[in-house]
Parts: C-alpha cells; sequence; structure tokens
C-alpha cells in the first residue's frame, strides 16, 4: 500500500509535466457548460405579445406564463409590446377577435419572422398549451383558434438550415484545429528555429500559414455543401458568395489555432482549445435556429460569434430571403478577422521571434 | 586574412543581473574568412548561446558582434542571409523527404528561387543523400540528418555556418563522413564555426579554435600551439601498489599537475618526459612493480585540463 501512495504522489508530481493540457482539460468542460447553458438548459422562450386590449387577451397572457414543466419551470416569458402590425423580426403573438355565426371566438394569433420551421413547431406547441389552460379556466364551450402567419414566403426545412448552419463550424474546425496542429508541430520538432531565422517578414510567414489554413477550410466547406445539395437538393445561389462568407470564419478560427499554440506551446491543449472553441461558438452561433428566434440572453451572445454573422448572410444565399442587417454582419466579420490576426502577429512577435 | 565574424567583450546573463547565470563572460575571438573555428569546451560552457549571440536570436548584456559588418541585434535580416545555421537539435520536417526539406527552406531563405533546383541537387550529391532524396526524412538514420541539416543550412549559399555540435548522436562512420564533407566545403571557401565538445573533432577540424569555460575564454589558437603551448608531455603510469607520494618520488623531475583518473593510475605531465624515461622506471621499480607506463604528447583535453583543473568532460 505504501508503494502504491508512493506511485500515486509521483503521479501527481507529474502535473508539471504538463500543466496546459490539465488546465484546459479541468476548465474547459466548465466553460462549455456556463456558455451551453445560456441555450439548452434553460427552458423558457421569450415571446413578444402585442399589449393586449381585451379581458381575454389579458387572460391568455397570464394563461402564457402558467405553462410550464411539471417542476414549475416557465416555458413562455411573455414579453408585452405595442406592435403597429408591421413586419417582425421574430414573433408576435395578438390576441383578436373573430365574429360568426356562433359569436365572438378570440383568437392568438402568432406572426413570425425569422424563425425556422423547428422553432416554430416550439413555439406553437407551447402556445396551444397557453391557450388550452385559457380554455379550461374561462372560455367555457367557446372556440379558440391559433393561426400561424409567416412573414416568410416560404417555410425553411430545417435539414437545409442545419445543414448551412453547419457550414461555419465545419471552416472553423479546419482551420482552427490544423493551424494548431501545424504550428505546435514547429514547436515539438524544432523547425520554428527555421522561421525564427528566416531573412524575411514575419508577416509573409504568418499570412502564408493563415491562407493555407482558411483555403483548407473551404475545401472542408465544399465537401458539406455538396453533401447538403446532394441530400437536400438545396444549393446555394453563388458558390463565391459562400466562400467569401467563411473566409472570415476561417481566418478567425485559424487565428485561434495558432494563438492557442504560441500560448501553450503544445498540440494537445491547443487542439482542444480550437475544437471546444469551434463547437461553443457554433451552438452560441444560430446552430439550431436564427438568433433572433431565441431571443434573449443567447441571442446577445451570439451577437458577438462569427457564426451567427455567417449564417445570416448565408440564409439569402441558400434560402432567397435577407434576413438581419448584411452589412453589420459583414463589418462585423471583417473587424473580427483583422482583430484576431492583429492579436496573432502581436502574438508571433512576442513568443517566436522576441529576442530573449 | 579578412576578418569575417568579431565578438568583443560579449556578456550575456540568464534570470535576474545579481543572482542570474552568467553565461557567457567578457568572451571575445574574431574568425578569418574561410576558417573553421571551434567553438570548444564542456557541456554548459556557453557554447550555444554563443551561437544564438551571433545568429541574433539571444540579445548580449554586454560588448560588440558584427557579422560581415553587420551588428545581429541591429540588423538581423542582412545577417541571416548571409549565414547558416545548423543547431545542435537536428530540426528537420521528418515526415517530409529530403527534397521537400530543402525548398522548405529555400520558400524561406532564397531570395532567387532559378537556381535552387541545380543546388539542391548539388547539395545532396555532395552529402551523399541524393539517391535518398525522395525518401521519408524519418527512415533518415542520425548521421543523414545531420548531414541533411548541413545541406540545408548551406541552401542559400551562405557565407558563414554555424555548426552546433556536428556529431553528436552520430555514429562513427557517420562521424568521418560528415567531417569530411565539412573539410570539403571549408577547401570552398566557407568558414565555419564549430561549437563541440568533442576534442578529437576539434583537433581533425579545426584550424584555429577558442576553449571556453563558464562563458570565458580560456585559451584561443591553433590546436597545435595549444597543445605545443603546454610544453610538457603527458604521462600514465600504472603500478602495484600505487605510489602513494608521487612529488616525493619524482622530486626534482619537474613533475606538475599529478591527477588520478582511476584507482591504480597515476596522472602527470613533465617537460622532456622521453629523456627522463630511465629515471621515472627506476625510481618507480625501486619500490613498485610497474604495470604500464605510457608517454603522450597533449590533447586538447590536456590544454583544458591544464587550464581548468578539471577533464573536458567531467
Amino acid at each position: 500500500m505504501r508503494r502504491f501512495r508512493r506511485l500515486l504522489a509521483n503521479e501527481f508530481k507529474l502535473f508539471r509535466t504538463a500543466i496546459p493540457i490539465h488546465v484546459v482539460i479541468t476548465v474547459q468542460p466548465t466553460i462549455l457548460y456556463l456558455l451551453m447553458s445560456v441555450i439548452l438548459v434553460h427552458p423558457t422562450f421569450d415571446m413578444h405579445v402585442a399589449r393586449p386590449a381585451t379581458g381575454e387577451g389579458l387572460a391568455l397572457v397570464a394563461a402564457m406564463e402558467e405553462v410550464g414543466s411539471p417542476i414549475g419551470l416557465p416555458y413562455i416569458n411573455p414579453i408585452l409590446v405595442d406592435w403597429d402590425g408591421g413586419p417582425v423580426t421574430r414573433q408576435v403573438v395578438v390576441v383578436e377577435e373573430q365574429r360568426d355565426a356562433d359569436g365572438v371566438h378570440p383568437v392568438a394569433v402568432q406572426y413570425y419572422g425569422l424563425i425556422d420551421s423547428n422553432l416554430v413547431k416550439n413555439f406553437r406547441n407551447r402556445l396551444t398549451a397557453a391557450v388550452l389552460i385559457l380554455w379550461n379556466e374561462s372560455l367555457d364551450a367557446r372556440a379558440v383558434t391559433v393561426e400561424q402567419h409567416p412573414w416568410l414566403p416560404h417555410d425553411v426545412p430545417y435539414t437545409v438550415y442545419f445543414g448551412m448552419a453547419l457550414l461555419p463550424l465545419t471552416a472553423s474546425i479546419a482551420a482552427s484545429v490544423l493551424g494548431g496542429a501545424l504550428t505546435a508541430q514547429e514547436f515539438e520538432f524544432g523547425t520554428i528555429l527555421e522561421y525564427r531565422l528566416a531573412p524575411v517578414s514575419p508577416a509573409w510567414i504568418l499570412g502564408a500559414r493563415l491562407t493555407r489554413l482558411v483555403l483548407w477550410s473551404l475545401i472542408a466547406a465544399v465537401m458539406l455543401l455538396v453533401a447538403i445539395g446532394l441530400t437536400t437538393g438545396a444549393w446555394p445561389d453563388s458558390f463565391l458568395g459562400v466562400g467569401l462568407i467563411l473566409v472570415p470564419v476561417g481566418l478567425i478560427a485559424g487565428c485561434l489555432g495558432v494563438l492557442a499554440v504560441l500560448v501553450f506551446r503544445k498540440l494537445i491543449p491547443a487542439f482542444l482549445v480550437g475544437l471546444v472553441a469551434s463547437f461553443v461558438g457554433w451552438l452560441l452561433g444560430s446552430a439550431f435556429g436564427l438568433a433572433a428566434g431565441f431571443g434573449g440572453l443567447y441571442e446577445l451572445v451570439s451577437r458577438f460569434t462569427p457564426g451567427t454573422h455567417a449564417v445570416e448572410l448565408l440564409f439569402p444565399r441558400y434560402l432567397g430571403i435577407e434576413i438581419g442587417s448584411p452589412r453589420i454582419s459583414v463589418l462585423v466579420l471583417v473587424l473580427l478577422s483583422v482583430g484576431m490576426v492583429a492579436l496573432t502577429g502581436l502574438a508571433y512577435r512576442w513568443r517566436v521571434l522576441r529576442r530573449a | 586574412m579578412e576578418s569575417v565574424l568579431s565578438v568583443r567583450s560579449v556578456t550575456r546573463r540568464f534570470g535576474n543581473r545579481s543572482g542570474g547565470l552568467v553565461a557567457v563572460d567578457d568572451l571575445s575571438f574574431e574568425v578569418r574568412q574561410g576558417e573553421l573555428f571551434g567553438l570548444l569546451g564542456p557541456n554548459g560552457a556557453g557554447k550555444t548561446t554563443t551561437l544564438n549571440l551571433i545568429t541574433g536570436l539571444l540579445g548580449r548584456h554586454g560588448g560588440a558582434i558584427t557579422v560581415l559588418g553587420y551588428d545581429p541585434e541591429q540588423e538581423p535580416r542582412r545577417v541571416r542571409r548571409r549565414i547558416g545555421l545548423v543547431p545542435q537539435e537536428t530540426n528537420v520536417y521528418t515526415d517530409l523527404s529530403a527534397l521537400d526539406n530543402l525548398w522548405h527552406h529555400a520558400a524561406l531563405y532564397c531570395d532567387d528561387l532559378s537556381g535552387v533546383k541545380a543546388r539542391i541537387q548539388e547539395l545532396l550529391t555532395l552529402v551523399n543523400l541524393w539517391e535518398r532524396r525522395k525518401d521519408p526524412v524519418r527512415t533518415f538514420s542520425g548521421g543523414m540528418k545531420r548531414r541533411l541539416a548541413l545541406a540545408r543550412a548551406l541552401l542559400h549559399e551562405p557565407e558563414i555556418i554555424l555548426f552546433d555540435e556536428p556529431t553528436m548522436g552520430v555514429d562513427v562512420q557517420g562521424r568521418h563522413a560528415l567531417w569530411a564533407h565539412i573539410s570539403e566545403l571549408q577547401a570552398r571557401g566557407k568558414t565555419f564555426i564549430l561549437s563541440t565538445n568533442d576534442m578529437a573533432e576539434a583537433d581533425a577540424l579545426c584550424d584555429r579554435l577558442v576553449i571556453i569555460d563558464h562563458g570565458q575564454a580560456i585559451a584561443l589558437d591553433t590546436p597545435e600551439n595549444l597543445k605545443t603551448d603546454l610544453g610538457r608531455d603527458i604521462v600514465l603510469l600504472r603500478t602495484t601498489p600505487e605510489v602513494a607520494a608521487p612529488e616525493a618520488l619524482f622530486a626534482g623531475l619537474g613533475v606538475q599537475a599529478t591527477t588520478r583518473p582511476e584507482p591504480g593510475l597515476l596522472r602527470f605531465e613533465v617537460a622532456g618526459a622521453e629523456r627522463l624515461v630511465g629515471d621515472l622506471v627506476s625510481r618507480v621499480t625501486a619500490e613498485h612493480r610497474l604495470e604500464s607506463l605510457r608517454i603522450a604528447r597533449p590533447s586538447l583535453d590536456d590544454v583544458f585540463l591544464h587550464h581548468t583543473g578539471r577533464a573536458l568532460r567531467e
């Protein structure tokens, strides 16, 4: 037993031989959980409701607040808004009255904008549950209807949306993991010395590496794009357009991969950082539905990911409908790219070229 | 001959200024055009640090260095265009072929790629790797990798080649092949600066060398002069029983630097040992049985021992 305790103590001392890996594997799941909890753990959806003018409307809002899980977590967070009937980017629920031969019936009308079919289903189910509560409690035998009015000219097939939202992830994983692996290899094999001594500008060296990463990320994305096309029949209206949207995503991810190595100087931590950052960026970047459809904290956080902006720019390429603000999305992607390239350049100077 | 490298009173510390390690301490030497110059010293003497100071990879804390007229700290790119470095750890891409490794280097170091193809063939032929040019480097022996690293360092036609521990980890055959390549390149006018702790290597290759210990130059000259300047022969004497008091036994003969490298073996330095053999033998055999007596000319290790009191490999 004493021998075992000594061996165990030795094992723990070996911590010092791989500190970055220990740190990464210990901290990353927690970070992942905290970020993922924004979309996956909380069951409550924000739902805008046009400020009701009738008693039945108010009763529906109360019923919406009542809908929840068996343990009491609310499914709907009704947010009262003043709505003038114009187009909506998310969704608005309006309680109207419909008169027919049987009398006046309340109608809950769900207007929705930038929401895919999967989210619409989710919202409708929740709204229907609220209406059922309302019916049971106060409408007696009167009928109530839930209608849906899409603003988009056609429904968005979820397989297409999901595939399209995977494109940024594909580019991101390829660039970040490859960037990390290639650069870590230079440190591990000592070939970084070749770069340190090379009589050329570091901008050229870094530029060549990042360009290669971006090109490889595009190759990976093309494979997925073809798979989406062959399985769903959905092809983008412009391959060049899709490529241009994915270039900044690959560039940002490639920089992240290289940066991770410049910090850790080892392959495995850099690999983990690239992989986890790509997945987190994907999940928070409109992976399962447009950010505007989720609203709240998710939308706020997702605005800082390249994925959300890439998806909003890809949307018209695949579905023919312009959404969000393309100029802002382009600007954000360009700014993030420039920022990451600058940061990587500084880190490269500091960690590789700095004279000790 | 024209000086191509000048190191003057260079100092380099690691760690904080007060309690850190002084790796290079007031070191000075010059290297001439076409010379094969050696930095000889034990591990940790400051040889690699000196090479890194010459390339500008490290900054110095005092003194001055000029490489072909340029300060490597002020004008690193000018210097690096004109030097080639073969580092101690062979840093080649093992999954690439020899050809790919050289093309990779060419992209980084050669301004004009037009003559590179022919030059690669010339260099790989020179280091006897042309037949294996397409094989992955991971299939190469240690010596072959060192030769490839040498070919790579020569690709951009540097005027000075810095070679850190040329034959470390290389077998005897590979070692002699590498020495032959270095000598051939020197004959073509290249200037070499070798860092080594192998006295045989320094003796065989270097025109001149500086012996470094604790970052300081303790001797600088041609290997022959360094040994001759010692002025004494080395005597190795094995007896039964051991000579207990050599100073008393050999009194009046001018015996110096007496040490016992191993049990039963006595080592000392004496001028004109050949003339003293008879006297030495008669004094020893009076009370001891003589097992062996060896008289040798001093080696560089003896020069190092003479100056530091320690063997080079201690």
